[in-house]
């Protein structure tokens, strides 16, 4: 596994992982209902989380399959969501592949959204419309907006990108500043709040399509590999949880039903495939290269 | 000009402009104090929507502006600014204390980093919104409070476009129900004010309309009540009444100085034919008692023969003088020449000699009606015979001026009296009394357009007439 290769540690065990089971099965052994105990799924930023329709739609086809209500949690930063995940705040969460390579040791992958027919996308480097930068190199000294520091597409890939050309990305832009969503990251450059924003390439083109008048405020001046979509990860110590076991399975039988099909309708997937620690190694090739400046 | 040329209006169109002209004065007074509670009450509009806006944002962005965030308080503005709350707020800036702007609802027109200053050259005070007719954009500068101290300013630029539109339709609406209000309003109330003063155009156009004489109101056009118009018109009926009795008086008594007059011309002519008629019959007489004798005859037949000549002179000088009362026929030297001849026998009954001098030119006598001539002459002669002593002067001068023909008439007898002065000089009634026929001449000079002259110098009385008497250039006949 590249993960496991790039921590050079197996996964942990679990003795703690076992007495989390076992607080689990009691729980759910005591709990009066499902209903009562909701399936608890962080969310970030890593989708349109502001679109209501498309919050509603996830829910309903994650609570059709899981047969119990879905407790959708949003927090502000990914930091949080992936704090939240791994106090066991939530049980799953859709996270960056950054901090799910940040953690990989503890979280393990329930599955990997499938978008445009491959489990990746690209980070975008976007100006407004009129701007004449051609790239990276012409936005120097310039004010940036980074959807998250935690984020791959939002953070991660222009500061790398950065330090690859040598240069120090603190001193690199006149001013940068986090939005906490590459949405926000899409007004801020839109409307020239900053000269430029690192954006992800599959929130930019969702956008291009459900709000062309936001999207076509900028445009995109650099692209980047195709790196892993931003997966939805567990704690590894509950892998093996039964409602985890669930929602693998409801996750990855998303395009059978009708709720899931709409589900992915809603946010422009093809299906949501189990996925491999492997799709991340463009993500921790940047990670390497950013070590020792953080 | 136009106080002179509105002293000129008729009453009734004069009152009811001025009625207008106020209602226009008051329409303005109006339309001002409209306007300007209209733009107080656009203030405090203004004031408590801008401290509403500041106290919201102040809320929201306190710990962002503490933190200098610049992402939230660009997203809480724009939030804000989406969401329609402040559709009025062009532009919303937020700088930190030392005047840096954080983030702006629009960050291309006030970018982050860059100083407030150069938008708070124009801004006002919160709590000193002034908004002026030609402004369609205000901007106000706010501190922005957060825990009870200042964290930054909020500057806010507010279309007022809306409002300045408010003004500029409530100023048309104004003007043009002021105008609409006045014109119906002056409208009535010239034909209120016309119809009250209707008696009043009466009462003038009775004034004018008689020549000379003012015009009586008949009743039916007297207003009904005992009202103060009515009151006047019928003070003014008798008023017209006693100068109406006036000149019928005046008029007697000049038709009773012409009778005198004639009187004693007639007087006159008796005692002129009364004197040849003695020596006419003694010449028939010598006729008769010495028929043989022809030389006897034929001196006596030519004495008769001259006798005759005479009365029939003296019949035709009365006759011309009666007939040229109806006619046209124009002023003559030979009109003077029968008044001489009526004249004779008065002056020879008081053996007075009579200086007769005429200098005018025929030409500018003819300018003058001959009856009215003859009329004046003869009185003022009369006058003077019966003024000069037994024995006394008279003296007649006709002469000319420039445009003017003066004929003098001078006695020496005592003078005018004061009442005969009058009679000659003064317009008022007089008394009866001495100066007979001067009333007569009086009236027909003052109808010529003439003037009358008086003086007593060294025992001699002139009465001097003057009379117009232009010769027109071109005929130089008249």
């Amino acid at each position: 596994m590249v993960m496991e290769k790039l921590a050079g540690k197996p996964r942990p065990v679990s003795r703690r992982r076992l007495i989390l089971t076992g607080a689990a099965a009691i729980a759910a052994v005591a709990a009066p209902s499902d209903a009562a105990n909701p399936f608890r799924f962080g969310l970030t930023p890593v989708f349109l989380d502001n679109d209501a329709l498309v919050i509603d739609t996830l829910r309903a086809a994650l609570a059709e399959g899981l047969s119990r209500p879905i407790e959708l949690v949003q927090r502000r930063t990914y930091e949080e969501v992936t704090g939240l995940l791994l106090q066991g705040g939530v049980d799953a969460a859709w996270l960056c592949g950054y901090p799910f390579l940040q953690h990989n040791r503890a979280l393990t992958l329930m599955g990997v959204p499938v978008w445009r027919g491959r489990p990746a996308y690209r980070s975008y480097l976007i100006v407004a419309r009129r701007d004449v930068a051609q790239g990276l190199g012409d936005l120097a000294g310039g004010t940036h907006a980074f959807s998250d520091p935690d984020s791959n597409s939002g953070w991660l890939v222009t500061v790398s990108d950065i330090v690859r050309t040598g240069r120090r990305p603190e001193r690199f832009f006149s001013r940068s500043i986090f939005t906490y969503g590459h949405r926000n990251v899409v007004r801020a450059v839109a409307s020239g709040l900053t000269r430029s924003g690192s954006v992800d390439g599959y929130v930019w083109e969702v956008l291009a399509l459900r709000e062309p008048g936001l999207a076509e405020r900028t445009r995109v001046v650099a692209r980047s590999e195709w790196l892993g979509f931003p997966p939805i990860v567990a704690r590894s110590d509950r892998a093996g949880d039964a409602d985890l076991a669930r929602l693998r399975e409801v996750l990855h039988r998303m395009p059978e039903t009708v709720a899931g099909r709409r589900a992915l309708a809603a946010l422009h997937l093809d299906a949501i495939s189990p996925g491999s620690p492997d799709l991340y190694g463009g993500i921790a090739g940047r990670m390497r290269d950013l070590k020792g400046l953080r | 000009m136009i106080g002179r040329w509105l002293l000129r209006m008729p009453l009734a169109a004069r009152a009811p402009l001025l009625a207008a002209a106020l209602m226009v004065v008051v329409g303005l007074v109006a339309s001002q104090q409209v306007l300007l509670s209209l733009t107080r009450f656009q203030e405090a509009r203004l004031r408590e929507l801008v401290q509403v806006h500041v106290d919201g944002l102040s809320v929201a962005l306190g710990p962002s502006v503490l933190r200098e965030d610049v992402w939230e308080v660009f997203d809480t503005l724009d939030r804000a600014r989406a969401a329609g709350q402040a559709q009025r707020m062009v532009l919303t800036v937020v700088a930190d204390r030392e005047g840096h702007i954080l983030a702006a609802t629009d960050p291309r027109t006030a970018p982050t980093g860059s100083r407030v200053g150069a938008f708070v050259a124009t801004a006002q005070a919160l709590d000193a919104i002034e908004v002026s007719a030609s402004d369609d954009r205000i901007t106000v500068l706010a501190p922005l409070t957060y825990q009870g101290r200042d964290v930054g300013e909020i500057l806010t630029a507010l279309d007022v476009s809306d409002l300045a539109s408010e003004r500029r339709w409530t100023v048309f609406w104004l003007v043009l129900g002021n105008a609409a209000a006045t014109g119906v309003l002056a409208l009535a109330g010239y034909f209120a004010m016309r119809r009250m003063l209707r008696p009043i155009s009466t009462l003038a156009e009775r004034m004018g309309s008689g020549v000379g004489q003012p015009e009586l109101i008949p009743e039916t056009e007297m207003p009904r009540g005992n009202t103060e118009v009515g009151r006047l018109l019928r003070t003014y009926n008798t008023l017209a009444r006693a100068v109406r009795d006036e000149a019928e008086a005046r008029r007697r008594l000049a038709e009773r100085e012409r009778f005198v007059s004639l009187g004693r011309l007639a007087s006159s002519l008796a005692h002129e034919i009364n004197n040849p008629l003695g020596g006419l019959l003694n010449a028939v007489d010598t006729i008769g008692r010495y028929a043989e004798r022809p030389d006897v005859v034929r001196q006596s037949a030519n004495l008769v023969e001259r006798g005759l000549k005479h009365l029939r002179d003296v019949s035709a000088a009365a006759l011309e003088h009666n007939r040229l009362g109806v006619s046209d026929a124009r002023f003559a030297p030979h009109d003077l020449e029968d008044l001489r001849l009526l004249i004779c026998p008065e002056l020879e009954s008081k053996r007075q000699t009579l200086s007769w001098t005429v200098s005018a030119d025929p030409d500018r006598m003819a300018c003058l009606p001959a009856a009215v001539m003859r009329q004046v002459v003869l009185n003022l002669l009369l006058n003077a015979t019966a003024a000069a002593p037994h024995g006394g002067r008279v003296a007649l001068t006709v002469a000319e001026t420039a445009d003017r023909l003066e004929v003098s008439v001078e006695d020496d007898g005592p003078g005018l009296t004061d009442i005969a002065r009058a009679r000659l000089q003064s317009p008022d009634a007089q008394r009866p009394g001495a100066g007979i026929g001067l009333g007569v001449v009086r009236d027909l000079v003052a109808g010529l357009g003439g003037s009358i002259a008086c003086e007593r110098c060294e025992g001699r009385t002139t009465i001097a007439v003057a009379v117009p008497a232009a010769v027109p250039v071109e005929t130089e006949a008249c």
